[in-house]
Order: C-alpha cells, then structure tokens, then sequence
C-alpha cells in the first residue's frame, strides 16, 4: 500500500517533469530558436493552451503529497523554504510572461516578457534540477525529522550540507540541459517553418550533450551514495526503469536521425520518465535521507498518513485521474497539428 | 494582538509573520477568483443565449468578458500556487497535525477542479473558431462548473477548520479522517459555500454593471452598455439578496450554534443576556469590556441568531479568555462594516432594478456614475467576510482541537519569512499594476465587433515573406 502509494505520488511529481519541462526548454530556448517576434509568439503558441494544465500537475502532487505524507510534505516543503519561494515566484513570472506576453502588439512589450519568460524558465530549471539533486544526495535532518538548510555551506555532498554543493549544482545543470533537450524535440514536433529547423538543430545537439553528463552524473551519483546502487541492483524496478531508458534512447535517436519528429518526442519523454522513475524507485524506501546520519531518515512507512486516508484516496484518485486525461485528450486533438509563424485568425496567444 | 504591548515580540515571533503572510497572500488571490466565479456564469449564459438566438450581440459579450476573465484567470492561476505550497511551508506544524485530512480536499482540488479549468479556459478564450458553437459553450460551462468545484474544495478545507467533523485522533496524535462523507458534506461547508458563491455572484454582476455604465456614460457600444447593465444589475439585486437571506442568515446561525464566542465577539456582546440586540453603531472597548455609544436593534441578536426574541446569547463574559478570538476589534468592524455594504448593496440594485422596470435604467446618468464607481465594494465587502470567518476562527487553527501559534514552522525564522513578505508584497504590487494596466486597456478597447477574438498582426507584409522563404527552403 505504501509502496503503492509512493509510486502515485513519484508519478505525478515525474509527470509534471515531463510535462513542464518541455515549456521549460522551450522558454530555455526561446530566444535561440526564434529570432523575430512573429517566431517567438509562434513558440508560445505551440506551447499552447495547455500550459496552466501541465501546471496542474505540480498542484495535483502537492496536495496527493499532503494527503498520503504529510509528515514529509511539512518536512520538506519547511526545509526547503527559501528555494521553494523562488520557484513559486519563477513559477508566477513565468505564467504571466506567457499569458500576457502577446496582449500588445508592440516590440518592447513583446520583447520584455520574452526576456521574463527566458530568466524564468533557466531559473525554474536550474531550481527543479538543484531540488532533484538534494533529493538524491539527501538533506541534513535532524532526529526530530526536520531540517533547515542555506544555499549553500562548504559545496561538500556530506554532513552539513546546503542547497547547492558540487554535485546538486551538476544534476541542475544536467536537468537544465536534458529539458532543454525535451524542449527542442517537442517544438520540432509542433512547429513548421524555420523555428522548427532550428529546434532540430538544438536537439540533435543537446541530446549529444546529455550523453557525457548522464555519464558524469551516475559516477558522481555513485560517489555521494553508493548505497542507492546497492538498493537499485536488487530492486527489478531500477531494472525497469533501466529497459525504459535503453528502448526510449534507441527510440530517440532513430527518431532524431531519421527526422521523425513523433518518434523523438515519444522517446524523449520516455527518457524522461525512464531516468526520474529509476531514480525515484532506487530511493525508496527512504523518501528524504539525511545527510547528518542515516537512522533520521525519513522512511515512507515512517511519514504516511492512516490507512482511512489511503483508502480514501484510492477511491476518488483514479477517477480524477481518468476525467484529467480525458480533458487533455479533447483539448490536445482540437489543437492538434503544427503551428506555423502565421498567426491563425484566431490568434491564440 | 495588544500592539503596543507585543511590538518586539511580534517582530520574533515567527507565527504572527507567517499569519500575516498567509493573510496577505490568500487576500490577494481571491480577489480574482471572486470575479471569475461570478463573472463564468455570465459568460454560460451569454453563450447560451447566442446558441438559442443566432443574436450576435452575445456572442460579442462573451468574447469581450473572457478576455477580461482570462486576464483575472491568468492572476488568479498564478497567486493562487503559493497557496498551497504556503501549508508545508509556513504552516508545517497545521501540516503534520492535519495534513491526512485537509490534504485530501486539497489534492481533489487540483484533480477535479483545476483539470478541468485549466484544460477549457485557453479553449473558451481563444478557441470559439475552433471548437464551434456547441464546444464552445461547453467549453464555458467546464470552466464555470471548473471554478466552483475548486471553491467547494476549498470551502470543505476552511469549514473543517472551523467546525471539524468526519475526523479521528490517531495513536501518534494526528488528525485521520473517520467519515469521508461527513468530512465532504460538512454543514458548515454548505452554508459557507452557499453564502460565499452568491457572494462571488455580487461581484461578478457589479463589474458587469459598472463596464456597462461606464460605456453608458461614454456614450460607447451601446447596445452591449444596456445588455450589461440590464443583466448586472438585476443579477447583483437577486444575488445580494441570497447574500442576506438565507445564506448569510444561515451563516450567522451556525456561527451562533458552533462558535458561540465567536458571535459575541462579532457583536462586540460583553455581557450575556436575553433580548440581546444587534448594534448598529458602536465601538468595542475591550479594555473596558464594553460597546461604546451604541444605537442598537433591541432583541435582534437573539432572533437572528437563535430564532426568538427572548433567546440567551452568551457574552465574551462567560468565556474565558484564552478562548476569545484575539483581534476583537478588528472583527467587529469587519464583521459591521460587511453587513452595512450588503444592505446598500440591496437597496442600490434594487433601486436600478426598479428604474429599469420604469424603463429609466439607461436614461439615467447619475445611476451610471453611481454603478460605475460602486464596484470596488463588493471586493471590499467579500475580503471583510472572510476576515470575519477568519479572524472568527482564532485562537485556533482548527475550532477546538489545534490553536494558531502551534501550527507555524518550526524550522522557519521570522526573519525568513519577513524577507519572503516583502518579496510577496513586491512581486504582487508589480503584478496588480499590470493586471489593472491591462483590464483598463481592454475595457477602454471595448467589444469587438469583428469575429476575430484579437487584431491581426500589423506587419502581415513580413509573415508573407517569411513563408514564402519556407516554401522556397522546401518545408
């Protein structure tokens, strides 16, 4: 049950990832792929109207978070105070940057939120791919369960650690690049015209630049805890994951090399989810390891609410689960399709 | 909090920060949910009356509303993440004790209501070509049906902390839930809801109004001036009376029944007594333990409350006072000052009603300015009756089982949070500049004639260009 429960809550979290990583990328590459504003209104058109809905996703873990965790959704969300306002508020500036950004037809209004909606996404990025990195490393919690942490301390991955050390700051840059990567696959899927060679040109080369920093990064993973590679070998979910990941990089690079732009996007997202969800089941049981010393780790079983709210949840969940796909799927085949520099007479965004 | 006495303290204590934080943050949101509740309802019907009647003119005012409803969508999406994020982490300790119970109507928020806003706005706001008539109003309906689902979550969430019910005590202490249905259709959520969404509906309909009379007065668009005067006005009569009566009856009632110090504080009520009456002016002086220069209702208090003249209200004398919501002031004139805007806001839309029937609604140029300038108040009057539930509520987070200054986080310094609030009060002064900013440039824009939702782009001589360029590279 448990186990179950911290596979939903992991599958939100990772497909919020998924889903907003790729208008992270394209906001990374905005300004890159897109040279007039016609082009860079064409990139916020194709990511669309379903932005907020993507967004959803991370309102939908926090609170699924809060209901079946609680003790670590406290936990960590108090531990992580400062960081998570930054998010909170690249989250606000990004949202408006979208949603107001096309509102005047004016080069310096255009070119302003272009300039927020670019900022917010590189700091969104870094400060989701920092997060994922203290998840991995682990946070200094204390035996009451609760922790506190600077932005940084002394850059060590051990003891008395900050936000940002030397390997949470490499997962940033590694996560900045991967979505930047998913970015560019997915805008080559839903744009024509120019912005779309140039995102093919950005995904060919950003995918070549994943290569070398996964490698880097499961070195440097190995080095800060080994003991998550002694969990993984035994755990047939990291073997798993570990299938997911080679058949959604062959799929992925036949894709990008035979220029099938469906298929590099499926195997980019399977990629994805294929390295969080790997990363995600190696950690279990433990949810936030601390860094100061194993026993006060936070442990699933040890954070969970009651079996009445599980149960509970397990009611309703599938079924808000279900409507939620079935909105995304109406709404993704009306505006399914490329979208080109030409804006439709309808104008969206 | 006695300021004077608790100044220094106040600025170390890290609880009275994260309740003002959470106060600002949460009365800044709901400005524009408020609308939006409101205003969703106008745009169904529009959309259904352009359904029913080919008439053009309301496929012209949907239009028109769902910009200024995507605009007040946009910043209500946006304030509205810190919200949540807020109860881990300012609110750790509520978290921990309660997270098993109010998570749930927090996570169903998300999974039922925001799903489905999310995916229908951007379809009702820029799609009516693509997805057609029928779509389109439905599309309006999801959205409407979207944000009032998340208000009944919500709602959930707030009447469990101010009449739990449904709940158990686990062995480690924490809150568990015993009855999802009794913590789902809490009676006190009903009220509440009932009351706050004719509350939103206020709103909604005096903004309608007040654009209508302001193009009334330009002498602008005036076919959509008298569609939206007529319609806000009559609205903001019928649902300014749901306000009062029954929901906001109801409320006071079940104020009266559950929190019955709560109610003597409202009322600034010292002294128990039978033939209580409802002052209409009156300062509290809690110092004294007394209502200054008071002009009262004799035995009104005891009918509306418990539905006798004769009935006993209980005083703030016989409670002690550790159990006494701990800013009175400020919760009297809240709770007075909403009473007076809803009985103005009545007589107001009854009065345009009234000019209407006679047929003088759009021939009446000081009714015009006063609906212009009259819709600010229903803000005012909606943010002073959640202070008044809110501040109602104290000294505890959760009525009778879990108070205010235990719920903060621990591991989060004033100071974090002072610097937080600045950053809050920052971003968010930034961002209401823009949205008035960009309401007030639609507005004076007005409602399109055309059929496209937005102008074309001016420089259609380049997009040519550069598709032929695509052509020519083969694409």
């Amino acid at each position: 049950m448990i186990a179950t429960w911290y596979a939903i809550v992991c599958f939100m979290l990772i497909a919020y990832v998924v889903l907003d990583g790729r208008n992270f990328g394209a906001g990374m590459l905005h300004w890159f792929v897109a040279k007039t504003p016609e082009e860079r209104r064409q990139v916020i058109a194709a990511i669309g109207p379903l932005w907020s809905w993507h967004e959803v996703w991370l309102v939908g873990f926090g609170g699924t978070l809060m209901a079946v965790f609680p003790r670590l959704m406290a936990s960590a969300f108090a531990g992580y105070y400062l960081a998570l306002m930054l998010i909170l508020w690249g989250l606000i500036l990004r949202g408006v940057a979208i949603e107001v950004g096309g509102h005047i037809n004016d080069r310096l209004w255009q070119g302003f939120w272009d300039f927020v909606f670019v900022f917010s996404s590189f700091l969104l990025a870094i400060l989701f791919g920092a997060a994922a990195g203290n998840l991995e490393r682990g946070v200094p919690l204390d035996a009451q369960g609760n922790f506190s942490m600077a932005f940084f301390t002394d850059f060590t991955p051990r003891g008395n650690v900050g936000l940002l050390d030397w390997y949470t700051v490499s997962v940033a840059i590694f996560v900045a690049v991967l979505l930047a990567a998913h970015g560019a696959t997915y805008l080559t899927l839903k744009t024509e015209g120019l912005v779309n060679n140039r995102s093919a040109r950005f995904a060919n080369c950003l995918w070549c630049a994943v290569v070398p920093l996964f490698v880097a990064i499961t070195v440097e993973s190995w080095v800060v805890r080994p003991d998550l590679f002694r969990n993984s070998i035994r755990n047939p979910f990291c073997w798993l994951g570990l299938l997911v990941i080679i058949v959604s990089a062959v799929t992925l690079i036949s894709g990008l090399a035979a220029r099938r732009e469906l298929r590099a996007f499926v195997g980019s997202n399977g990629l994805l989810v294929g390295v969080l969800a790997t990363g995600a089941a190696a950690l279990f049981p433990v949810m936030l390891y601390s860094t100061l010393a194993p026993e006060n780790s936070l442990a699933a079983q040890a954070v969970a609410s009651s079996k009445s709210a599980f149960f509970y949840t397990a009611i309703w969940w599938p079924v808000g689960l279900a409507l939620a796909t079935a909105y995304f799927i109406f709404i993704s085949r009306r505006y399914a399709g490329k979208v080109s520099v030409k804006r439709d007479n309808q104008g969206f965004y | 909090m006695e300021v004077g006495v608790t100044m220094n303290s106040a600025i170390s204590d890290p609880s009275f920060w994260s309740r003002l934080q959470f106060g600002f943050t949460i009365t800044y949101h709901y400005l524009f949910p408020q609308l939006t509740m409101g205003l969703a309802w106008f745009l169904v019907h529009w959309k259904w009356r352009a359904l029913r009647t080919g008439d053009e003119k309301y496929n012209e005012a949907a239009r028109f509303w769902a910009k200024i409803f995507g605009l007040n969508f946009a910043v209500g999406v946006v304030t509205g993440i810190p919200m949540e994020f807020q109860f881990g982490t300012n609110w750790a300790g509520f978290s921990k004790y309660a997270g098993g119970v109010v998570g749930q109507t927090l996570a169903m928020e998300g999974m039922f209501a925001f799903f489905l806003e999310s995916a229908f706005v951007g379809a009702l706001i820029w799609g009516e070509k693509r997805l057609g008539p029928r779509f389109h109003f439905l599309a309006a309906l999801a959205v409407a049906l979207g944000s009032w689902l998340s208000g009944y979550f919500i709602l959930v969430t707030n009447a469990f902390m101010q009449h739990p019910v449904g709940y158990q005590i686990q062995p480690d202490g924490s809150l568990g839930i015993a009855s999802f249905s009794a913590y789902l259709l809490n009676p006190w959520a009903w009220v509440q809801f009932a009351h706050n969404q004719m509350a939103a509906l206020v709103t909604g309909s005096f903004v309608v109004a007040a654009v209508g009379a302001f193009y009334a007065l330009r002498g602008l668009h005036s076919t959509q001036a008298r569609l939206y005067l007529r319609g806000g006005t009559f609205t903001a009569l019928i649902a300014s009376l749901l306000v009062a009566f029954p929901t906001g009856d109801q409320q006071a009632k079940m104020v009266g029944k559950h929190q019955p110090v709560t109610l003597a504080a409202m009322e600034g009520k010292f002294d128990g007594g039978t033939k209580a009456g409802v002052a209409l002016i009156g300062q509290p002086n809690v110092a004294e333990r007394r209502l200054d220069n008071p002009i009262e209702v004799p035995g009104a208090l005891s009918f509306l409350a418990y539905g006798h003249f004769g009935s006993y209200v209980r005083g703030l004398d016989e409670f002690p006072k550790e159990t006494w919501p701990d800013n009175i002031e400020l919760l009297y004139y809240s709770f007075h000052i909403m009473i007076t805007l809803g009985t103005i806001f009545i007589l107001l839309m009854g009065y345009a009603t009234f000019q209407n029937w006679r047929g003088r609604l759009e021939s009446s140029t000081l009714l015009h300015w006063v609906l212009m300038l009259a819709f600010p108040f229903p803000y005012i009057a909606n943010t002073l009756g959640w202070m008044t539930a809110e501040l109602g509520r104290q000294p505890w987070l959760i009525y009778g089982l879990f108070r205010t200054r235990d719920g903060h986080s621990h591991v989060v310094s004033s100071g974090d949070t002072i610097f937080t609030l600045i950053g809050f009060t920052g971003l968010y002064f930034l961002l209401g500049v823009l949205f008035l900013f960009l309401v007030g440039r639609e507005i004076g824009h007005g409602p399109d004639k055309e059929k496209v939702a937005r102008p074309e782009n001016a420089n259609t001589k380049k997009d040519e260009s550069l598709a032929s360029r695509e052509e020519e590279a083969g694409l």
